[in-house]
C-alpha cells in the first residue's frame, strides 16, 4: 500500500513535468513568446523559493544570498559543463543535465558549509549580514577572474532545454520540505525556529540543525543553478545581482513564511507578474489615475474590512469578492470620468512597459498591507484549509495514539 | 552516589557574584525545593546545572561525572530536562507537537530518510507521537493535543512544559516556578501530578517556587538562597523555623 502510493505519486510528478514540457514546446511553436524560457525560470524560481523558505521560513534563519548560492550552481555546472560534456556527445542527453545539476548542487552545498558553519555558530541577525556580504563577494571574485569570463560572462555549452528535468527538481525540493514537516525531524527544526533555548534544552543540537538546513537550502539553490547555466548558455555576474536574493527573500515572505505551498504560488506569480506586464500596451493618462484611484479605495476597503468585521467567515469571503468588483468597476468608471474631466490626461499616454516596475512594486506593498503574514500564512494548501476560508466546518482531526 | 551534587559552585557576570559557591546533593528519587528570594540565584542556578552558563569555578555532578561546560543539549541527552519560568513553548506548534519535540532526542532515523519519507522515518515518527499523547494523558492535556501551543492557557502552558520536558525521559526534573500564575485548585493539582511523577514513573524533581505551602507540603528537602549564597539546608520543619530564613525571606514564621 505505502510503495503503492509512493510510485503513483512519482510517477504523477513525472507524467506532470512532461505535460509541462509539451505545453511550453506549445507555447513556444505557437505563440511569440519564449515558451521554453519561461516554463523553465518558473520552475527555477519555485526550486530558489522554496529552498530559501527551508532556511527562512521553516528553520528561521535569516539568508540574504541566496542568489550567491545560485550562481555558485551555475558556474560550478557550467564551467563542468564545459570541461566535461561539451566534447562528450555520449553526455548530450538529460543524464548529462543531471550530473551538471548534482555538480552545481554539491558546489554551492560547499560554499554553505563555509558561510554556514561560523556564522550560525551566532543568535540574531549575523546570519543576515554575513549572507549580505557573501553574495557580493562571490560576484566580486567572478568579475574580476578571468577563467570564469570575468564581468563579460561564460558561454556554456551545450544547450539543455529540459523543462521537465528542471521542474522534477522543483517538485523534488517540494517534495523533500513536505516530508520533512511530517516527520519529527521537521519538528525539530520548527523548534528551533520558535525558541533556540528551550530547543538546546530538550536536547536538540541547535547549531547542527541551523547548517542542515542552511547547506541543505544552498544545495538546492545550486542545482537550479547548474541547470540554469546550461539553459542559458551565458552566465554573467550580472545575472545574479543583490536583487535576486530580494526577490526570492520577497516570494518567501509575500508565500507566508515557512509555508511550503505558498511559496512556490508566489514565486510563479511574482514570476509571471512582470513578464505578463511587458506585453501591456499604452494606456493613456485618466485610465492610469483612474486604476490607482480605485486600487487605493480597493485596498483601503478590504483593509476596513479585514479589521472591523467579526462576522461569519463566508459572508467575510463574500463581502471581499464585493469589494473587489466594485474596485474594478470603478476603476473603469473613474477612467472614463477623468477623461471627460480632464482632457489633458486622455491625452497623454504612457507605456505600460516602463511603468512594470512600479506596478510590481505597487502590488507587492498592496498585498502586503492586506496580508502581512503572506498570502498563506503559516498554512499549507489543503482542501480542508479552502473550505475553512468559505466559512464552512472542518472535522476535527483525531490524534492516531 | 548522589544523583546531582553541586560543589562550591559559583558565577560572576564581571563584578556581580550571581551564585557563590553553592553546594547541596541531591539524592535518587528526592524531592527536592530550591527557594529564596527574587534575584537570589535560584534560575540562574539551574542554568549552570542544564548547561545555560558554565561556571566560573566549583563543580557540578551528575552521577558523579562533571558535567560542567557540557553543551545543553548534550545535557538533556545524560537525563536532565527543564521547565523555564517565563514561558519558553514552541509557540507556532501544536501542544502534541511540542511533547513530540521533547522525544527527539532519541531518534534513530537519519535525517535522509526522513526527508525521503521513508516507513522507518514515519514509525520513528508515530511510535514519537503515541509516546506524546500518552504524557499528555497524564498532564490532562489530551483534548487540546491539536490546538496550538500558543493558544493555551497559563495554566496549561505551564501543564505542557512539565510533559514536553517529561518526553526526554529525564532522571532529574527541574521545575521553574511551575505553580506561578495558577489558582488555589491548579496548585493542588498540580502537587499531586509532581508527587506522581516521582512515585510512579521514578523521576528526582528540583523545583523552584514561590507558593511556600507548595513547597513545605511537597518537598522533602530544601536548600534556601538568598543573594548568591546558600544560607539554610534542611527538611520543611527546619527551615520553616530557620532564623536566617526568616529574616532573608519568610518575614515570620509560616
Amino acid at each position: 500500500m505505502f510503495w503503492g502510493v509512493r510510485l503513483g505519486s512519482v510517477v504523477l510528478a513525472v507524467a506532470f513535468c512532461f505535460l509541462l514540457q509539451t505545453l511550453a514546446l506549445q507555447v513556444e511553436s505557437s505563440t511569440d513568446l519564449p515558451g521554453i524560457r519561461l516554463f523553465a525560470l518558473a520552475g527555477l524560481y519555485v526550486t530558489l523559493a522554496v529552498s530559501l523558505n527551508l532556511i527562512n521560513g521553516i528553520t528561521g534563519q535569516f539568508s540574504m544570498g541566496h542568489a550567491a548560492f545560485y550562481m555558485v550552481g551555475a558556474y560550478t555546472g557550467g564551467a563542468l559543463s564545459n570541461a566535461i560534456l561539451a566534447n562528450n556527445p555520449s553526455l548530450q542527453n538529460p543524464a548529462g543535465a543531471a550530473i551538471m545539476m548534482v555538480c552545481g548542487g554539491i558546489g554551492a552545498a560547499i560554499a554553505g558549509l563555509i558561510v554556514g558553519l561560523p556564522s550560525l555558530r551566532l543568535r540574531g541577525d549575523y546570519l543576515a549580514v554575513v549572507t549580505l556580504g557573501f553574495g557580493e563577494i562571490v560576484r566580486i571574485i567572478v568579475i574580476n577572474n578571468q577563467p570564469l569570463g570575468g564581468s563579460y560572462g561564460m558561454n556554456v555549452r551545450p544547450k539543455f532545454e529540459f523543462v521537465w528535468l528542471i521542474w522534477l527538481l522543483a517538485i523534488g525540493v517540494i517534495a523533500c520540505s513536505r516530508n520533512l514537516l511530517k516527520t519529527a525531524h521537521g519538528l525539530s527544526f520548527l523548534a528551533v525556529r520558535e525558541d533556540e533555548i528551550a530547543s538546546s534544552a530538550m536536547g536538540v543540537n541547535v547549531t547542527k540543525v541551523k547548517v542542515v538546513a542552511f547547506v541543505l537550502g544552498a544545495a538546492f539553490a545550486g542545482m537550479a543553478g547548474g541547470l540554469y547555466a546550461n539553459l542559458e548558455t551565458l552566465i554573467t555576474p550580472n545575472t545574479f545581482p543583490m536583487d535576486l536574493s530580494f526577490i526570492i527573500l520577497t516570494m518567501v515572505v509575500l508565500g507566508g513564511t515557512g509555508s511550503i505551498t505558498g511559496s512556490a504560488v508566489a514565486a510563479v506569480v511574482l514570476f509571471y507578474l512582470p513578464e505578463q506586464l511587458r506585453n501591456m500596451g499604452p494606456v493613456t493618462g485618466a485610465q492610469l489615475a483612474g486604476t490607482t484611484l480605485a486600487l487605493g479605495l480597493m485596498v483601503y476597503g478590504l483593509k476596513k474590512l479585514a479589521d472591523h468585521f467579526h462576522g461569519a467567515r463566508s459572508k467575510k469571503t463574500g463581502l471581499m469578492i464585493g469589494v473587489i468588483v466594485t474596485g474594478a468597476l470603478l476603476s473603469f468608471v473613474l477612467g472614463l470620468g477623468l477623461a471627460a474631466a480632464f482632457p489633458e490626461l486622455a491625452k497623454r499616454s504612457f507605456e505600460a512597459n516602463q511603468l512594470r516596475m512600479v506596478i510590481f512594486s505597487g502590488t507587492l506593498i498592496a498585498l502586503m498591507l492586506l496580508r502581512p503574514e503572506g498570502i498563506f500564512a503559516h498554512h499549507e494548501f489543503s482542501w480542508s484549509w479552502v473550505k475553512s476560508l468559505t466559512g464552512a466546518k472542518t472535522p476535527k482531526t483525531e490524534v492516531s495514539a | 552516589m548522589s544523583l546531582l551534587q553541586l560543589n562550591q559552585a559559583t558565577i560572576r557576570f564581571g563584578g556581580l557574584v550571581a551564585v557563590n559557591e553553592v553546594s547541596f546533593k541531591i539524592e535518587p528519587g528526592q524531592l527536592f525545593g530550591l527557594i529564596g528570594p527574587n534575584g537570589a540565584g535560584k534560575t540562574t542556578c539551574f542554568n549552570l546545572i542544564t548547561g545555560v552558563y558554565t561556571p566560573t569555578s566549583g563543580e557540578i555532578l551528575f552521577e558523579g561525572k562533571p558535567i560542567q561546560g557540557t553543551p545543553a543539549n548534550k545535557i538533556a541527552t545524560k537525563g536532565i530536562a527543564r521547565t523555564f519560568q517565563n514561558i519558553r513553548l514552541f509557540g507556532a506548534l501544536s501542544v502534541l507537537e511540542n511533547v513530540v519535540v521533547g522525544g527527539f532526542l532519541r531518534h534513530k532515523v537519519g535525517l535522509s530518510q526522513a526527508l525521503a519519507f521513508l516507513p522507518p522515518a514515519i514509525r520513528e515518527t508515530d511510535a514519537l507521537k503515541a509516546e506524546a499523547m500518552k504524557l499528555l494523558k497524564i498532564m490532562d492535556l489530551e483534548e487540546v493535543a491539536n490546538a496550538r501551543s500558543r493558544d493555551l492557557s497559563y495554566g496549561m502552558q505551564r501543564r505542557l512544559e512539565i510533559a514536553r520536558a517529561m518526553a526526554t525521559q529525564p532522571k532529574l526534573l527541574l521545575l521553574d516556578e511551575p505553580a506561578a500564575g495558577m489558582n488555589p485548585q491548579e496548585k493542588e493539582e498540580l502537587m499531586n501530578t509532581v508527587k506522581r511523577l516521582r512515585d510512579e514513573h521514578g523521576k528526582t524533581v528540583l523545583v523552584i517556587e514561590h507558593d511556600m505551602r507548595f513547597v513545605m507540603n511537597l518537598c522533602e528537602n530544601i536548600v534556601v538562597l538568598d543573594h548568591g549564597e546558600e544560607i539554610a539546608q534542611g527538611p520543611p520543619s527546619e527551615i520553616r523555623s530557620d532564623p536566617k530564613v526568616i529574616e532573608a525571606y519568610l518575614g515570620e514564621a509560616v
